[in-house]
C-alpha cells in the first residue's frame, strides 16, 4: 500500500486537494444533505412542521409506556412511513452516484451510468427471475433479491466489458451501443417473464420495473442499508486507484498498479450496488450520470472528493425528487423513476450534442 | 320544400328497417343484425359469462383462456386474451363476435369491420350497465325471456344488499391492488362503485385517477375499517403481502383486525355474477349485517 500512496504522491505532486478543503466541501455537502432531510420530512400528503414533529417526539419519549395505538396517527406517518423513505432515497441515490463516478472512471467514458449502460437491466432481470421462481414471497426477499440482482448485473457488465473491449481503448459510443444492445435484450427478456408470469403478479412487476421508492420496514431498510453501506465503503476505498486509472490502463500498470485486479474489485462492487439497488427501486434512472458531472464541474476530478461528494449529492438528489414524486399529485404518488429521467435525459441529450468536444 | 320531400324521399324507407333488429353498442356503433347469430365469439371472462347465463351454450364458439367460469366454458376454443389470435378467430367463423370496448385493440377492431363480422362492443362502468347489456344481448339473440328473468334475479339480489346494509353505518375501505407500491381503485373504476353500492367509503375517492398509486400516508391518515385483499385468477395478494400490512397498527382495520379477502374472480368480471361481488363485498364490509342468518326478503 505505501508503494501506491508514492505512486499518488508522484503523480499528484501538484495536486491542490489539502484535507481542508476535503474537510470544508464534504461538511457543506453533508450540512446541505441534512438540512434538505429535515425539509422533506415535513413535506408528504400533509405538512408536518418542525415544531409539531419534536412535540410528537417528546410525547412518544415523556410515554413510553402507551400501548401502540396511542401513538398517533401523524408519529406512525413521520416514523415508519417518511422517515424509512427518505432514508431509503438517499441511499439508492448515493449508491447510484457512486456506482456512477466508479463505472466513468474506469471505462473512461463520461456518458457511463448503470441505467444506460444496461446494468441495471441486467439486475432488474435477475430480480424479475428470482421473482418468477417464488423468491419474492418467501422470508428471503429481503437478503435474496439484491443477490440475483448482484448476479444479473455483474453478468451486464462483464458482457458489456468485454463486447467494448474488443477495441484497444474503449471508444465511448461503442461502450454505449454495447449499453443499448443489452438493455435491449434485458428489457426483452423481462417483457418475456412478465408475459409468462401469473397475470396477478405481472402487475405489480411492472409497476416496480418503473422505479419507485416504498416505505421500507425498519428490518428490510437495515439490510438493504449493511449492502449499501459495504458497497460505499469498498468503492471509497478504490479512489486512488480510480485517479490513476483515469489515465488510462497503460499509465496505471506502469505506475506499478494490479489493473486487472483493480478492474475486477471495482466492477464486483459496482454490480452488487446496483443489484441491491435495483432489487428495492427498480430502475431509477440516469442519477450515476447526472451527478457525477455536475460534482466535477464544481470541485474538480480528483476522486478522492468526487466520490464522497457524489454520493452525497446523488443521495440528497433522490431524496429531494422522491419528495416531489410523493407530493405533486396528492393524494397519488408519481414513479420516481419518472422524475429522474426526466431531469436526466435532458442532461444526457446536452451532454452527447453540445460537450462532444470534451469526451473525445 | 325541396329538402322536406328529400327527407321524406330518402329517409322513410331507411327508418321503416331501423326498428327492431338495430343495436347501439357501448361505443355507440350501429349494428344491424338481421337475425339472431348462431356462431359467436366473446373476448372477455364477463362476456362469456354472460352468453352462458342467456342460454347460448351452443352459439359459442370461442372464448378467451382467462375464460374459466362455467365449467362448460373451459372445453370451448380459446382465442388468446389480451392480443386475440386473428387467424383462430376468422377460422372459428363467428357471424358475432362480443368485445369489451377498453380492452380490444383498434387495429383488430378496424380488420374485424373489414372482414365484415359485426363485432359488438360492451362497457361497464356500474352494475346497472351490466343489467342493459344483459337486456341487450338478450334482444340480440332472440332470448328476451331468459335476459328479463336473469336480469330480475340479479335485481332482487341487489335489493336483498340494499336492504341488508340499510341500518349499517358506511365504513370506510380500503381496496389494495398492489402493495409495493400501494395501487388502489379511484373514482371511474368500476370497483371504487361497487364498493360504494356495498355500504362503503373508498379511502381513495379524492384520487383523480381510476386506479391511483396512492400514498400510504393518506391511508394512514383515512385510516380504513375495512382493508380488502382482491385473491382470484387473475389479480391476487399473496397471504405474505396481506401480512405485511399488519405492521400498520394505527390503523383500525388492523387493530379490529378487518383485513378481508374477496374473490377477484366474481368482483372483477361485470357479468352475471356481479350480484355475487357485490354480495361478498358487503358481506366484507358489514359482517354484522349478515350474522342474523337469512337475508330478510323484500316485500
Amino acid at each position: 500500500m505505501s508503494e501506491a500512496g508514492l505512486v499518488e504522491d508522484a503523480v499528484f505532486r501538484k495536486s491542490t486537494l489539502g484535507v481542508g478543503r476535503w474537510m470544508t466541501v464534504i461538511g457543506i455537502l453533508s450540512a446541505v444533505a441534512l438540512l434538505l432531510a429535515v425539509l422533506c420530512l415535513q413535506f408528504g400528503a400533509q405538512f408536518v412542521g418542525i415544531k409539531e414533529a419534536v412535540r410528537m417526539l417528546n410525547q412518544m419519549v415523556g410515554a413510553p409506556g402507551g400501548s401502540e395505538s396511542d401513538v398517533s396517527t401523524m408519529a406512525t406517518i413521520l416514523l415508519h412511513v417518511r422517515l424509512p423513505r427518505v432514508v431509503l432515497g438517499f441511499l439508492v441515490g448515493s449508491c447510484l452516484a457512486a456506482v456512477g463516478v466508479a463505472l466513468q472512471a474506469l471505462l473512461r467514458n463520461p456518458l457511463a451510468d448503470p441505467y444506460v449502460l444496461g446494468v441495471s437491466s441486467g439486475a432488474a432481470l435477475g430480480v424479475s427471475i428470482a421473482v418468477l421462481f417464488g423468491v419474492g414471497t418467501t422470508a428471503l426477499t429481503v437478503t435474496a433479491l439484491p443477490i440475483c440482482g448482484f448476479i444479473g448485473s455483474l453478468v451486464a457488465l462483464v458482457v458489456l466489458y468485454r463486447m467494448a473491449a474488443s477495441y484497444d481503448r474503449l471508444p465511448i459510443y461503442s461502450v454505449l451501443l454495447a449499453g443499448v444492445i443489452l438493455n435491449a435484450i434485458c428489457s426483452a427478456l423481462i417483457m418475456f417473464i412478465t408475459s409468462i408470469m401469473d397475470p396477478s403478479r405481472s402487475f405489480g412487476m411492472m409497476t416496480w420495473l418503473m422505479g419507485s421508492l416504498t416505505a421500507p420496514t425498519y428490518p428490510t431498510l437495515l439490510v438493504f442499508s449493511l449492502y449499501a453501506l459495504v458497497c460505499l465503503g469498498l468503492l471509497f476505498r478504490q479512489v486512488k486507484v480510480l485517479n490513476i486509472m483515469a489515465f488510462g490502463e497503460e499509465a496505471a500498470r506502469s505506475l506499478g498498479i494490479d489493473t486487472e485486479c483493480a478492474k475486477r474489485h471495482i466492477f464486483l462492487v459496482s454490480a452488487l450496488a446496483t443489484g441491491a439497488v435495483v432489487s428495492v427501486s427498480g430502475m431509477v434512472g440516469f442519477i450515476g450520470m447526472v451527478v457525477p458531472h455536475a460534482v466535477r464541474l464544481i470541485v474538480g476530478a480528483d476522486h478522492r472528493l468526487v466520490m464522497p461528494a457524489s454520493a452525497l449529492i446523488g443521495g440528497t438528489f433522490l431524496m429531494v425528487t422522491d419528495t416531489f414524486a410523493r407530493t405533486v399529485v396528492s393524494p397519488s404518488e408519481l414513479p420516481v423513476g419518472i422524475m429522474t429521467a426526466l431531469v436526466g435525459g435532458p442532461f444526457f441529450v446536452y451532454l452527447l450534442v453540445w460537450r462532444k468536444d470534451r469526451m473525445s | 320544400m325541396k329538402r322536406r320531400q328529400q327527407g321524406i324521399l330518402t329517409g322513410m324507407p331507411f327508418m321503416a328497417n331501423i326498428t327492431p333488429r338495430t343495436f347501439v353498442d357501448d361505443a355507440g356503433r350501429k349494428l344491424y343484425i338481421a337475425k339472431a347469430p348462431t356462431r359467436v365469439v366473446s373476448l372477455a371472462p364477463s362476456i362469456t359469462e354472460m352468453l352462458f347465463a342467456l342460454g347460448l351454450d351452443e352459439q359459442i364458439v370461442g372464448v378467451t383462456e382467462l375464460c374459466n367460469y362455467p365449467a362448460a366454458a373451459l372445453s370451448k376454443p380459446k382465442i388468446g386474451y389480451a392480443r386475440p389470435n386473428l387467424e383462430s378467430v376468422v377460422a372459428l367463423r363467428p357471424d358475432m363476435i362480443v368485445a369489451p370496448q377498453e380492452f380490444l385493440r383498434a387495429d383488430l377492431l378496424a380488420k374485424l369491420e373489414e372482414l365484415k363480422i359485426p363485432v359488438f362492443l360492451i362497457e361497464a362502468k356500474s352494475v346497472d350497465d351490466v343489467l342493459m347489456q344483459l337486456q341487450s344481448l338478450g334482444k340480440i339473440f332472440n332470448k328476451t325471456k331468459v335476459s328479463d328473468t336473469v336480469t330480475g334475479a340479479m335485481r332482487d339480489r341487489i335489493a336483498g344488499v340494499t336492504k341488508r346494509i340499510m341500518t349499517s353505518k358506511r365504513k370506510r375501505v380500503l381496496y389494495v391492488l398492489n402493495s409495493h407500491p400501494l395501487i388502489t381503485v379511484g373514482p371511474g373504476s368500476y370497483i371504487h362503485h361497487m364498493i360504494e353500492l356495498a355500504g362503503g367509503i373508498n379511502v381513495a375517492r379524492h384520487s383523480a385517477s381510476a386506479y391511483p398509486r396512492l400514498s400510504l400516508e393518506t391511508v394512514l391518515q383515512e385510516d380504513p375499517e375495512v382493508i380488502i385483499f382482491p385473491v382470484g385468477s387473475l389479480e391476487s395478494i399473496p397471504k405474505s403481502e396481506q401480512e405485511e400490512w399488519k405492521r400498520w397498527s394505527n390503523l383500525s382495520a388492523v387493530r379490529h383486525r378487518q383485513l378481508r379477502e374477496v374473490s377477484s374472480d366474481a368482483l372483477n368480471r361485470p357479468g352475471p355474477r356481479v350480484v355475487e361481488g357485490l354480495e361478498l363485498l358487503a358481506r366484507a364490509i358489514h359482517p354484522e349485517a349478515y350474522l342474523s342468518g337469512e337475508a330478510p326478503h323484500s316485500p
